[in-house]
């Protein structure tokens, strides 16, 4: 016997870093080789440890000593041993993140019922609505982490809603751009104008001081420090309009210079689809206007204005002009928009392969995992994608709901050697997060609609979790029975209500007989019911009142469970028939209790003895037939009686029978 | 204006909600009871809008008081005092300061362990109030009448029931209707020294448990109760022992119901199924024994989903005049706007 003194929460943080730091992508062999150590903070597990696994991802860590028996209640109190319970510390379950986990169930749920209803037609309406759903969730979640960020006093736990914050941005992040290229409907597939807004979304630069300079509208304004950049940045976002306005600050907007510009960046040609041009048409009105461009590049107009010379060299798609701005930049995701407007604006959204890796290109810097995701999301290649995702520290959020969406879209194909396992990747993503949910004492009913959604495996596991789920009141006893019932697994919802009445019983013995026949009964367990039916049975053998009894005159066809139930059922019946003096009926009851043969051996005495008194009536009750059957049954049994009460009753019957020979009992 | 629904995201699930009723202004605060979590606790709310000049509120915590267990029924036995029923047996009397909803609830009396078995835990499954009075009971089967006034117990009916007992009702000031997990109701009156029901019978004839019990607030000899299965009861106890009326309603156990305060015509039900609604009783709960139901008039008794169904189960709902809060499983609270009553 270990003592479990103090239940040692040893919390640890597993494979938590801020991701969009990390080292790119990790080989197989060095994953294999990231392990963690930990040193096992107390003396008493110097020696020998053992481990056992408990309910769920987490396992306890006990020490094991020799002398097992020599624990007593005594030196349990004495003794220094601990219980490590360990456990992964899971992000989603802080309590900002489980409004996520919630409010995203419900989306979650939506897809599915979607999916159900729409199993045919074609529903990317619908679809696009839930991912900018989910999105908005992300959203109302970062609002929140950052509400909570700026609260914080505590520097350690600042920090880490602040990592919090970063990942829930890159995932935002990521998210939209899989829209955008999966799931959003693009009329022609030109995705530049959509490309665009995620650049201007996400990677706000210069923005601010735009807005500020525009305000101010002060002539001469490339007196301010970031003038140039400010109108670079426009123009590489693609917001063409500002660019100009802003250049009409300048205090030279007048010459010659500036108009030139402002003529080239008025006169370029942008696509719409629903604006009559084809888009061979189109590319010809473009090339020409680049072209265009180019001669006025060449011909050295610019060459005293090596910042109007630069917009017209990124105008034309210039490598080396977008080299020189990018280190202005953090990432390559900020130019991402204008490589793509002034290189190749009538690309499709399964062509910008070539425009990441350009972009990427640009300057060499350290690949971190967003990345490594953009990339793989431009090249189309989704598998990668997902595989990154899975490094994010979120506990699956991102990669269980993402794959769910993409896979209903009918966007996602995933081969292995040429089979098809988009539906595993996208089952097993989704049971692996609805099975860490269905740890948690609150989100189990959350972790269970995931794992419904994966049948028949998925439904396995929650069979499984859920058994082992604990349960301490009779309140949540019904509510994960309404649950197990809705998902069709009903030997939950048969075992659950067995272990309470089973529970009940253990408890409280024969006063426990009433719950634990009634939870018997709704488990149909006919073992349970025989167990609650002897404990009331030997109770009642031991002189205290028949318990239940309010339960067993209103049971009906419940009886029928078990054999011993219905004995002590009808048992129960005869008590009612003989205190309300219907001494005909009991009689006939008892009898037809005695001939059944249903009664246990112990209980023998109490129904023998129970005749006495019909025996004795004033007039007969019982019949000849019926004293000839209560003799043969004393008879056959005579050893479970005393040979004084024995005598008694043998005496009581012969009696009765002289009575009844006369005139016998009518058996109307 | 039709009906608006605002959903706030709370990280516990709500087993109970309930408005603090103010005299002269329509309120702000709230209490939440939360369950099923590793914590649980009443907590004190307020719709406050974050900027001046919004128009949408939302709620803001303004305290919270920790309980040992699932909080399992609030209850008011003033305006700012309730009574709450906790699944570790504690039945606890709470105030709630009248001038600043921020301080923390006082704690007026607790009964530790009232429901028990011997050493063992055991839930206090529900309380009903009346006048100060309070009946308690839980999964032991025992029925606690305390009085809020002196904090003591004034009557205590042991083994009331063999299985648990699930819903409570006092039906008049010496009166307390039960029901318990198999839907058996029982009706007692307070003033017998023996412990015998004064009448017993049966919910539905399913076996399952009754999981509320309400009385009409203007015809109080009529009772409703819910059941675990969804359907709906409705007795007149003058001639008791069948229900008046038995109505499949949702299409899971009902959570709770609620008379509107100011139209004893509607009612309004929760479910486990995540739907809330509300009814209009008028031909229920008026039919005498001269009238009927006219056969061409199908639209008598109307229903109506006032929320689209959520995925998870609605626990409680709580209506004052045109606004009803409902606390739900999926860890949010919803403020229903706009209701016509």
């Amino acid at each position: 016997m270990y003592t479990f003194d103090r239940n040692f929460e040893f919390e640890q943080n597993m494979n938590f870093s801020s991701f969009s730091s990390s080292p790119p992508a990790i080989s197989n062999v060095q994953s294999v080789r990231r392990v963690k150590t930990f040193v096992l903070p107390d003396k008493c597990l110097e020696k020998r440890v053992g481990c056992a696994w408990r309910r769920g991802n987490q396992f306890a860590i006990y020490p094991r000593s020799q002398n097992v028996n020599k624990t007593t209640l005594e030196t349990a109190t004495k003794t220094d041993d601990k219980i490590l319970n360990v456990r992964q510390d899971v992000v989603l379950f802080t309590p900002i993140l489980r409004k996520l986990v919630n409010e995203a169930n419900g989306t979650f749920l939506s897809v599915q019922k979607l999916v159900e209803i729409s199993k045919s037609s074609d529903n990317q309406v619908e679809f696009l609505k839930l991912s900018r759903q989910y999105r908005s969730i992300i959203r109302v979640c970062i609002e929140s982490l950052q509400e909570a960020a700026e609260k914080e006093t505590d520097g350690l736990h600042k920090n880490t809603l602040v990592s919090y914050i970063t990942i829930f941005y890159s995932i935002e992040c990521i998210w939209h751009l899989c829209e955008i290229l999966y799931i959003d409907i693009i009329p022609g597939e030109v995705v530049l104008p959509f490309l665009l807004e995620w650049v201007r979304f996400h990677f706000p630069c210069h923005e601010q001081t735009a807005a500020q300079l525009l305000e101010a509208c002060e002539r001469g304004s490339e007196d301010h420090p970031e003038y140039w950049d400010t109108v670079v940045g426009m123009v590489v976002q693609g917001r063409v309009d500002v660019a100009r306005a802003l250049l009409k600050l300048h205090s030279a907007a007048d010459s010659n210079e500036f108009k030139l510009v402002d003529n080239s960046l008025r006169s370029m040609p942008v696509y719409s689809v629903y604006g009559g041009m084809s888009t061979g048409e189109f590319t010809i009105t473009w090339k020409h206007w680049q072209a265009e461009c180019r001669s006025k590049l060449s011909s050295r107009v610019l060459a005293q204005q090596p910042q109007l010379e630069l917009i017209m060299r990124l105008m034309v798609g210039e490598y080396s002009a977008f080299e020189s701005i990018r280190p202005k930049y953090s990432s390559w995701f900020d130019v991402l928009g204008g490589w793509v407007l002034f290189t190749a604006p009538w690309v499709r959204r399964r062509e910008l392969g070539a425009a990441g890796a350009a972009c990427a290109g640009l300057a060499p810097a350290a690949r971190s995992h967003l990345d490594v995701m953009v990339r793989a999301l431009l090249e189309g290649d989704l598998h990668q994608v997902i595989h990154e995702i899975q490094q994010i520290s979120d506990n699956g959020w991102f990669a269980s709901h993402l794959t769910d969406i993409l896979y209903h879209c009918g966007k996602l194909q995933i081969l292995d050697h040429q089979t098809d396992v988009t539906n595993r990747l996208r089952d097993s993503l989704i049971l692996e997060y609805g099975s860490l949910l269905l740890e948690h004492k609150s989100l189990w009913s959350v972790g269970l609609s995931y794992l419904a959604s994966c049948s028949p495996e998925g439904l396995k596991r929650a069979e499984l979790l859920l058994e082992r789920m604990p349960i301490e009141t009779e309140a949540k006893a019904m509510r994960v029975m309404a649950e197990a019932k809705k998902y069709g697994l009903l030997s939950v919802a048969q075992s659950i209500p067995a272990c309470v009445g089973a529970r009940r019983l253990a408890a409280r013995g024969a006063a426990g007989a009433g719950a634990a026949l009634a939870w018997g009964a709704r488990a149909r367990c006919a073992a349970l019911c025989s167990r609650a039916a002897h404990a009331a049975l030997r109770a009642y053998c031991d002189a205290r009142p028949l318990p239940a009894a309010d339960l067993l005159l209103s049971a009906g066809a419940t009886l029928l469970i078990d054999d011993t139930l219905l004995l002590l059922g009808k048992y129960c019946d005869f008590h009612r028939l003989y205190k309300n003096r219907e001494f005909r009926k009991a009689a006939k009851l008892l009898i037809s209790l005695i001939t059944s043969n249903i009664s246990p051996e112990y209980f023998w005495p109490t129904l023998l003895l129970d005749t006495l008194p019909l025996l004795e009536t004033d007039e007969p009750v019982l019949s000849s037939d019926d004293t000839y059957e209560i003799m043969l049954c004393l008879e056959l049994r005579s050893t479970c009686l005393s040979s004084e009460k024995a005598d008694l009753l043998r005496l009581a019957l012969a009696r009765n029978l002289a009575r009844t020979a006369l005139i016998d009992v009518d058996d109307e | 204006m039709p009906l608006d629904v605002q959903g706030t995201f709370v990280s516990q699930k709500i087993n109970k909600i309930r408005w603090i009723p103010e005299d002269y202004v329509e309120t702000k605060h709230f209490f939440t009871g939360s369950w099923d979590d590793e914590e649980n606790s009443i907590k004190v709310w307020s719709f406050e809008s974050l900027n001046e000049d919004e128009d949408v509120e939302y709620p803001k915590q303004l305290s919270e008081y920790k309980v040992d267990g699932d909080v399992t029924n609030i209850k008011f036995l003033d305006k700012n005092s309730i009574a709450v029923s906790i699944s570790s047996g504690d039945v606890r009397i709470l105030e709630v300061s009248a001038y600043d909803r921020q301080t923390p609830l006082r704690e007026v009396h607790t009964w530790k362990k009232l429901h028990n078995f011997s050493s063992e835990k055991c839930s206090c499954t529900t309380l009903d109030t009346l006048e100060g009075d309070i009946a308690s009971i839980g999964e032991d089967g025992n029925i606690n009448i305390l009085n809020s006034r002196r904090g003591d117990i004034t009557r205590s009916i042991k083994g009331a029931d063999s299985c648990s007992l699930h819903a409570v009702c006092f039906i008049k000031l010496n009166e307390v209707i039960t029901g318990n997990i198999r839907g058996h109701m029982k009706i007692w009156d307070l003033r017998s020294t023996n412990d015998k029901p004064v009448a017993a019978f049966l919910l539905a004839g399913d076996e399952l448990a009754a999981t509320c019990i309400t009385r009409h607030p203007t015809q109080p000899h009529i009772i409703l109760a819910g059941s675990e299965s969804g359907a709906l009861a409705m007795w007149d106890l003058r001639m008791n022992q069948f229900p008046t009326s038995l109505l499949n309603a949702h299409a899971a156990g009902v959570t709770e119901m609620q008379f509107h305060p100011e139209n004893p015509n509607k009612l309004l039900t929760s479910s486990v199924s995540g739907e809330i609604w509300d009814w209009n009783m008028e031909t229920l709960t008026k039919k005498g024994l001269d009238e009927y139901v006219p056969l061409d008039d199908k639209t008598a008794l109307n229903v109506n989903s006032l929320m689209p169904t959520l995925h998870k189960a609605i626990n409680s709902l709580h209506c004052d005049r045109g606004r009803i809060l409902c606390g739900a499983d999926n860890e949010a609270i919803y403020l229903i706007k706009n209701f016509k009553y």
